[in-house]
């Protein structure tokens, strides 16, 4: 049985030999233990035993070639005729799955072994194209590896055959890259390793990735337990820059939608501690609240209402009555733009816009909006005095029955100022009381 | 470098036949078993670095034979002829050479750790001179226990080097531990001649502790079996420590890198050794002078070793390797997996 | 309940164990009639007889080599490591050998030993007397390692250590040999990986070993008459580490200090702070600190060498400084 010839392991970091010379010529009978070719290696020139008996054949690499420790270089044959498919050139391999193409015959130029860990090269450039003569020695392409970029010389005259490999593609090592043919080719061809089907590798960067900070069995730091606020409000980065703060105080921040910069901004030191953020949110107490009361003599706004709905066509109360309110409102506190009343009571919940413009004509809104005024309509129901907390606009409310009615005005610290919540109000119960009055006012 | 014919050959007492064979079977084995070793490492099919024991079989065989089962040995880095003449066999052997989970040390070990505890081998060791304390105190553990186990501690003549061996002798000494100490003084520390790194005599520093000491040609089995044999039954009696000289020589480099070998030693001085004192061709023509066996009984043999060999490294190659979960297994005891403690 | 001196409950744990298991020995310098230098072992060679308290020559590589090889054969022997500075002797045998013959025999082969040494410096014993060098075998794969506070934990954790089958070094606080603790009569065993707390409290949390958990229970009583309650807690074993209980205290009060008498640097509280970052790190209200033994050698001179140790003040300092929310270290 044929036993291989590969080129040995001789020293620890020795990935390559160059073969100095061939002690026995292919077909030569060889004796186990009998020298049979010449290594050099980093350190000096070593014979290599012959590890069986028979005869050289089949031998795959030239003098002064450089073969990768493992290869198959010769082979020890009962007989001294070469196999049948060998020739003086041995057929090389076909590359990927799927080659498109013949590839012409040849020798193999393969990706080299140029770094103890290196598995891979970059081909950066050929220097060489399909068809051209190469001289021993000549530059056939460049390769990167971690280290640096180099030149790979043809061990061997001969003739550029094929190219396999495309500029920037990664390249196993051992795998062929071009195949130098001794007579002039035929069919000189060239494809790239993609075209091949063989897995295109995404051209990296030199420097392989450091070893990964975290151990491989380290457990998965365990979740913490915030939940993160649809809106996450990052800190943002102050005007002085980097907001020196704990990481508790920065999760309870994160937690509670606060930014940052506002509360350093809002006076507290850095850095920013956990009690800081908890002092920030804690709300003060609910805001103060005012109330304003007052009373009409007789109901003119019933009768004007069924007039108006009699002589004008306006059926809507409601927004009369909201228009009598915006109006008040807006002669209370003139810079006002535009606003709306939301008027609730007596089966309407409502919101007009501008109902003071189109007196009595204005449409409710389609979609909510934020009302500058709610107007609680509680006329007609036994309801005649009412406490109710702030609400998020100023809060005027209409009761009473039969000839009098009760304006009464609630409203949050901030909401309204005293004088204009007075107008509002004296205004609002004199409309109500003469509607010809809002003619005027 | 004088050629020994130290004692004239004994002998051959018919009704040891078997017990001669298998010494010389033995030997083949760890011969053969290093073969396949040595191309694994050139082929670049191994990881790491291995030790060859090629040239010092009759050492390891010549006392192994002339113990049991629950007689313990402690090996060295040049570990695979203790491990082999104790009693392990070859493909449990490169699987732990390979690194794979069927192997000794479920691959945990390498060559430089392999240990085989069903047959009393306490293990390889990496750090030179590192198990002479592990022999002494399984000697140790037989007195206090009552047991009447010997151990014997494998070292080499570079070992002796190491302090701890003083230490150890020193005790084994004082206590009449039964254990014997073999040095194998294969004339080389590494890449430096003994002479050049030991002072005086090996055999006087054990006599300087009232150790008895002896000296035997590494190379004649039957010499080392033999004296082997007298110490183990004295030392089983309580008459020990004892230590032993052997002379032999490691054809190979100190591990399998190391092959350009002229700057330390000859080609010369290391074909003299192969040629004129190969402890396995010395004994197949005493085997075959006494009528023990034919040559072509045991060209047979041999070649069924070889196939063994191939074999088990054929197997080993494919055997899988452990499985990744493994890696922070047997850290301790009593902890599945050491990495997730307290995760 | 009975008070016993620290030695003495060294003293009960081995004569109970070697009592119930006769596989368990004792070896090292001056183990036998002596009882060691510190008298801890007094008395058992009259009991066990010379072949289970044997006395060794100056050889600490051999015989802790002896006590690897005994352990790997069936025997179950407790070495005397007269000081834990002579551990830089014994590594080999103890880190090469013993920690690994588990791992590397692929399960096979066990090391049942136990290395009983001690830790502690201002005893006036200069530099190669003083060393706490918990952290040198606390980083190697293979060891277990445990720092008795009292002499309760010395009784309950050596009695846990000669049964693991494991290789453990405890190493005991040579300064409170005579220190008295409440033990209890009957038998016990405190288990390896559970820590044990020893003050509650929910300001800040002390994490301290061996001698240095007398340390922070004095801190923390300073720190009490300053309206800050400390929790103190002791490991007990730092291999196994009881991490879920560590975690759970600092996630409470949200600061921590790590006290352990090894080196400042590169020891003991830098591993348990770095996993108290890993996994509580947003419960963190102020950087964890730690505090170990100056970076010098250990000096002779009494004057020098107080220095070198934390001291309940300055725990109780860093303690205060902490919950006041000062940048310790500047950014």
């Amino acid at each position: 049985m044929p036993h291989d010839v590969t080129m040995p392991q001789l020293g620890m970091a020795q990935d390559a030999g160059k073969i100095v010379a061939w002690l026995k010529k292919p077909g030569e009978r060889v004796v186990a233990g009998e020298a049979l070719f010449e290594v050099e290696t980093d350190k000096a020139t070593m014979e290599v035993e012959a590890q069986a008996a028979g005869f050289l054949t089949e031998v795959r690499a030239a003098e002064g070639e450089d073969v990768p420790v493992g290869r198959v270089i010769a082979r020890i044959s009962e007989t001294p005729q070469e196999a049948a498919s060998a020739s003086a050139a041995p057929v090389v391999s076909a590359t990927g799955p799927g080659s498109s193409g013949p590839i012409p015959e040849g020798r193999a130029v393969t990706m080299p072994q140029l770094g103890m860990a290196q598995d891979t090269g970059i081909v950066v450039a050929w220097h060489v194209a399909p068809g051209d003569k190469v001289a021993e020695g000549d530059v056939l392409f460049e390769v990167e590896t971690d280290k640096a970029t180099m030149e790979v010389p043809a061990s061997a005259a001969g003739y550029v055959a094929a190219l396999l490999a495309g500029e920037g593609e990664e390249v196993p090592v051992g795998e062929t890259v071009a195949i130098l043919s001794d007579r002039m080719p035929d069919a000189p061809m060239r494809r790239t390793r993609a075209e091949a089907g063989g897995t295109p590798l995404v051209v990296q960067p030199a420097a392989p990735a450091p070893a990964a900070p975290a151990p491989a069995a380290a457990p998965p730091a365990t979740a913490p337990a915030i939940v993160r606020p649809a809106s996450t409000v990052l800190p943002a980065s102050a005007p002085q820059g980097r907001i020196l703060a704990s990481p508790k105080a920065r999760r309870l921040a994160l937690e509670r939608g606060i930014d940052m910069a506002r509360l350093v901004a809002s006076g507290v030191s850095q850095p920013v501690h956990a009690r800081d953020v908890e002092a920030f949110i804690a709300p003060a107490s609910a805001p103060a609240s005012h109330r304003l009361a007052a009373g009409t003599l007789r109901d003119g706004f019933t009768p004007f209402a069924t007039w108006a709905a009699e002589t004008a066509g306006i059926t809507d109360a409601t927004a009369l009555l909201a228009g009598f309110a915006a109006a008040s409102l807006r002669a209370a506190m003139p810079a006002t733009g535009p606003l709306c009343i939301a008027v609730t009571g007596r089966g309407a919940d409502r919101v007009y816009p501008d109902p003071d413009d189109r007196l009595g004509r204005t449409d409710p809104a389609a979609s909510p909006m934020l009302p500058a005024l709610i107007l609680r309509d509680l006329r007609g129901s036994r309801i005649t005095a009412i406490e109710m907390g702030t609400d998020r606009a100023p809060v005027l409310m209409v009761g009473g029955r039969g000839d009098a009615l009760t304006v009464t005005l609630v409203w949050a610290d901030g909401q309204l100022l005293a004088d204009a919540a007075l107008a509002l109000v004296d205004g609002f119960a004199g409309r109500l009381e003469e509607p010809l009055r809002h003619l005027l006012l | 470098m004088t050629s020994m014919k130290a004692t004239p050959e004994p002998q051959a007492d018919r009704s040891n036949a078997e017990r001669y064979l298998r010494m010389y079977r033995q030997m083949v084995r760890i011969r053969t078993f290093e073969e396949q070793a040595n191309q694994l490492y050139l082929t670049a099919r191994m990881p790491g670095l291995t030790h060859m024991y090629s040239g010092e079989e009759a050492v390891a065989v010549g006392i192994c034979e002339a113990l049991t089962d629950t007689d313990r040995i402690t090996s060295t880095h040049r570990g695979h002829g203790h491990c082999v003449a104790k009693g392990a066999e070859f493909r449990s052997m490169f699987c732990e050479l390979l690194g794979k989970a069927e192997g000794y040390c479920r691959g945990k070990g390498g060559s430089m750790h392999i240990a085989d505890q069903s047959h009393g081998n306490l293990g390889a060791n990496a750090i030179v001179g590192g198990s002479m304390g592990i022999a002494t105190g399984s000697a140790l553990r037989a007195k206090l226990f009552g047991q009447d186990d010997v151990t014997v501690c494998f070292f080499g003549d570079g070992a002796t080097a190491q302090g701890l061996l003083y230490e150890v002798m020193n005790m084994a000494a004082l206590w009449k531990l039964p254990v014997i100490y073999a040095c194998e003084n294969n004339g080389y520390s590494e890449y430096t001649k003994t002479a050049e790194i030991a002072a005086g005599s090996l055999t006087a520093r054990a006599e300087a502790f009232g150790i008895e000491a002896f000296r035997v040609d590494g190379q004649d089995v039957l010499a080392v079996n033999e004296l082997a044999e007298r110490l183990v039954a004295r030392a089983r009696r309580g008459e020990g420590p004892f230590f032993i000289e052997l002379e032999t020589y490691r054809y190979h480099g100190h591990h399998v890198g190391d092959i350009n070998r002229d700057y330390y030693r000859s080609k010369e001085e290391e074909t003299l050794w192969k040629t004129e004192r190969d402890p396995i061709i010395r004994m197949r023509a005493w085997l075959v002078e006494q009528g023990i066996a034919a040559e072509a009984e045991i060209e047979a043999m041999n070649a069924q070793i070889r196939k063994d060999a191939e074999d088990a490294v054929a197997y080993a190659e494919a055997a899988p390797y452990p499985d990744p979960s493994e890696v922070d297994m047997h850290v301790f005891t009593d902890v599945l997996h050491a990495t997730r403690i307290g995760a | 309940m009975r008070e016993i001196t620290l030695s003495q409950a060294v003293n009960e744990a081995l004569a109970e164990e070697m009592r119930r298991d006769p596989s368990v020995f004792i070896l090292g310098e001056d183990v036998a009639e002596a009882g060691t230098p510190f008298k801890v072992l007094s008395g058992l060679v009259q009991e066990f007889g010379k072949d289970r308290v044997i006395d060794t020559p100056i050889s600490e590589p051999g015989f802790m080599g002896l006590a690897v090889g005994a352990a790997m054969t069936g025997a179950r022997p407790v070495v005397d490591i007269m000081f834990g500075d002579f551990l830089f002797l014994i590594m080999d045998q103890l880190c090469n050998q013993a920690a690994k013959t588990h791992y590397m025999s692929g399960g096979k082969l066990n090391v049942p030993l136990v290395v009983r040494t001690n830790l502690g410096a201002t005893r006036r014993s200069a530099a190669q007397h003083s060393q706490s060098l918990q952290a040198l075998v606390a980083h190697i794969p293979g060891l277990k390692v445990a720092l008795p506070s009292s002499a309760y934990e010395a009784k309950g954790l050596l009695k846990t250590a000669i049964r693991d089958n494991n290789p453990v070094v405890i190493f005991e606080d040579k300064l409170m040999y005579q220190d008295k603790a409440p033990v209890p009569e009957e038998e016990y065993l405190i288990p390896f990986g559970q820590a044990n707390v020893k003050r509650e409290g929910r300001d800040i949390t002390l994490i301290a070993t061996s001698s240095m958990v007398q340390v922070a229970m004095k801190a923390a009583e300073a720190l009490a008459s300053s309206g800050i309650s400390a929790e103190v807690i002791d490991p007990r074993t730092i291999v196994p580490l009881d991490e879920a209980t560590l975690l759970a205290s600092v996630k409470k009060t949200s600061r921590a200090i790590v006290i352990d008498e090894g080196h400042q640097s590169y020891g003991v509280t830098a591993e348990i702070a770095s996993r108290l970052n890993e996994k509580a790190f947003y419960h963190l209200d102020a950087p964890v600190l730690r505090m170990g033994a100056m970076d010098v050698p250990v000096p002779f001179s009494p004057v020098l060498e107080d220095l070198t140790v934390p001291t309940p003040d300055r725990v109780a300092e860093a303690a205060r400084r902490l919950c006041a929310g000062e940048m310790i270290h500047a950014a």
